[in-house]
């Protein structure tokens, strides 16, 4: 335990003054809070319409699950893969972390980055619940939306351990950001590719591609199974197919699976490798 | 009691044996505490990687060590709080202060901020330490790693190039800061290309080359090793060729002092007769102490090119 709070002070004292982890952080605050701000406007100049938790979490949750995970994956990887470029990773090591505990340290980063960014969303849809006039529903967060919670921490951590095996791997920000970038145009390619085959294995193949999981997961239709009874009966109206997603657990296991071989990647990397 | 012995230490670096370069091929040798010990070697001899291994960013492929008598990777993880080592160039976080970097050691080595003060002022950075590490100059950055391995008030320190890249003056103050360590006892392990300040400061040397030890000892010893001669004739060119021509003179060149001779024996005698055979009559013969930077070029030949060898 001694040996945590180490490498959460170190590693705390290495990404706050780095001014990239702040505009990431603030960004992503701004990205969320902004559609967030707008609606608790409307709510103020329109008394009909009410901006508040818990109906407000989709809302908050959809915008914060479209940037979250990408923004963890590129913090992520400027703030480990810079470690070997400026030889700080091997310096650490000289200094007395072993390499296990100097792949801990980021592994903290990572928790730490997405609880965080996690914090972040739970501050803007309280915020924009306090400043909106009017009341939400009871309670302050129901089952669906802890489950599209789940699915934005879970896309993170998908994001954030890829960004940690590019990094490990590469040992360049640059490189690191290069192909994490570049492969989800891959990714995506390789889906639309798959889909257009109309072949069903094909298709049920690419749902399970790594970020294909990450978008599934923050689909909020894959959370509240009501809204999707309406969407897909609007969807019938206008003789299109119903939308089907796999269950939530399953795709939070696949992609956590996913994230723990990235992780051990990483670790196998570090372990190998001379710095 | 030694502080560092290697046995067979060996370093290849890849696994094709076509491919594979030998970095760090057997070397052993054994550093006693309280010495002061130079590590001397062409670029790319292997010094770095030995340091590495050491200090275990650097997987050895063969042999081993062991640290103040410990071995073992979990043994060696707690005496490495014994040890503080810089390799190569100083390795800090550009974005931070000259302090926050040293805090980050200081965390790792479980040292407290009174230390990293001390430690400040002992090389010079106190004024310095609130401005950020992109900012100093070589000197400073040298400085400041220079405190980041005293911070744990170490055994055994090790220091790669610490003068690497640095001015007269600031040669000197890293010499001084060196000598300090000395007088308190510390251990030091000093790789370096300049030979003048290593005879200076250590008391032990090693010179390595092609990733071999080609010879260790203390310094006295390894600059007195074989016999040399300071001769000087009336016609230099005729005793240079007739020296060159003496069977029993393994090495001869000039200088601006005479001709100074290599011999395989102190047989000063058998010399003086063969050159008067020679028709060489001699002004001056006398036993000649070559430095240690004469006694590294004789033995690696000069060489500053790479010296790994691709493995056959």
């Amino acid at each position: 335990m001694k040996i945590l709070g180490v490498l959460l002070r170190i590693e705390w004292l290495k990404a706050v003054k780095r001014r990239a982890f702040w505009v990431a952080v603030a960004a992503f605050a701004a990205f969320t809070a902004l559609p967030a701000v707008e609606r608790v406007r409307n709510a103020r100049s329109d008394p009909s319409s009410v901006y508040a938790l818990p109906e407000s979490w989709p809302d908050i949750l959809g915008t914060a699950t479209g940037v979250g995970p990408l923004f963890v994956g590129v913090l992520m990887i400027l703030l480990f893969a810079p470690e070997f470029t400026w030889r700080t990773a091997r310096q650490n090591v000289i200094d007395g972390l072993s390499k296990e505990r100097f792949y801990a340290g980021k592994a903290v980063v990572l928790a730490g980055l997405i609880l965080l960014f996690m914090g972040t969303t739970v501050l803007i849809g309280v915020g924009s619940t306090m400043l909106s006039p009017g009341g939400g529903g009871p309670g302050f967060i129901r089952s669906s939306d802890l489950s599209y919670m789940s699915g934005l921490a879970v896309g993170m951590l998908v994001f954030g351990s890829a960004g940690m095996m590019l990094s490990a791997h590469l040992r360049s920000s640059g490189s690191a950001l290069a192909i994490l970038l570049l492969y989800l145009f891959v990714e995506e390619a390789v889906t639309r590719l798959m889909l257009g085959a109309e072949i069903n294995a094909l298709s049920a193949a690419a749902e399970f591609l790594p970020f294909n999981l990450v978008e599934d997961l923050g689909d909020d239709l894959a959370h509240y199974p009501d809204v999707l009874v309406d969407v897909n009966a609007d969807r019938a109206e206008r003789g299109l197919a119903p939308l089907v997603f796999l269950k939530v657990g399953m795709l939070a296991a696949a992609a956590l699976a996913y994230s723990a071989s990235f992780l051990g990647r990483a670790l196998l990397s570090m372990r190998r490798r001379d710095l | 009691m030694q502080a560092i012995q290697t046995f067979d230490l060996t370093k290849r670096y890849g696994t094709r044996a076509a491919k594979s370069v030998l970095a760090v091929d057997r070397i052993s040798f054994a550093v006693e505490r309280g010495q002061v010990f130079g590590f001397l070697g062409p670029n790319g001899s292997g010094k770095t990687t030995t340091i590495g291994m050491l200090v275990g960013t650097i997987k050895p492929t063969g042999g081993s060590f062991n640290l103040f008598g410990a071995s073992g990777p979990k043994d060696l993880m707690t005496v490495r709080t014994r040890v503080g080592a810089t390799l190569e160039t100083p390795n800090f976080y550009p974005y931070m202060s000259g302090r926050d970097n040293l805090r980050i050691a200081a965390g790792v080595k479980g040292v407290g901020r009174p230390r990293i003060e001390e430690c400040l002022e002992l090389v010079g950075l106190s004024d310095r330490a609130k401005h950020r590490f992109k900012t100093y100059s070589l000197g400073m950055k040298q400085r400041l790693a220079l405190a980041a391995t005293m911070l744990s008030d170490p055994e055994l320190i090790i220091l790669d190039e610490p003068a690497n890249g640095l001015d007269p003056q600031g040669i000197r103050e890293i010499r001084e800061i060196i000598g300090i360590l000395a007088e308190r006892g510390k251990t030091i392990f000093l790789s370096s290309h300049l030979l003048a300040e290593v005879e200076r400061t250590c008391s032990h040397v090693a010179i390595i080359r092609k990733g071999r030890i080609v010879t260790s000892g203390a310094v006295a010893e390894v600059v007195g090793e074989g016999s040399a001669v300071l001769l000087r004739a009336e016609d230099t060119d005729a005793l240079a060729g007739a020296m060159e021509a003496y069977p029993g003179a393994s090495s001869v060149r000039r200088t601006d002092e005479g001709v100074i001779a290599a011999l395989e024996s102190n047989d000063l005698g058998s010399v003086t007769r063969y050159l008067a055979g020679q028709g060489v009559y001699l002004s001056h013969l006398a036993p000649y102490r070559p430095s240690l930077e004469e006694v590294f070029i004789d033995i690696t030949g000069g060489a500053v090119d790479s010296m790994t060898e691709i493995a056959s």
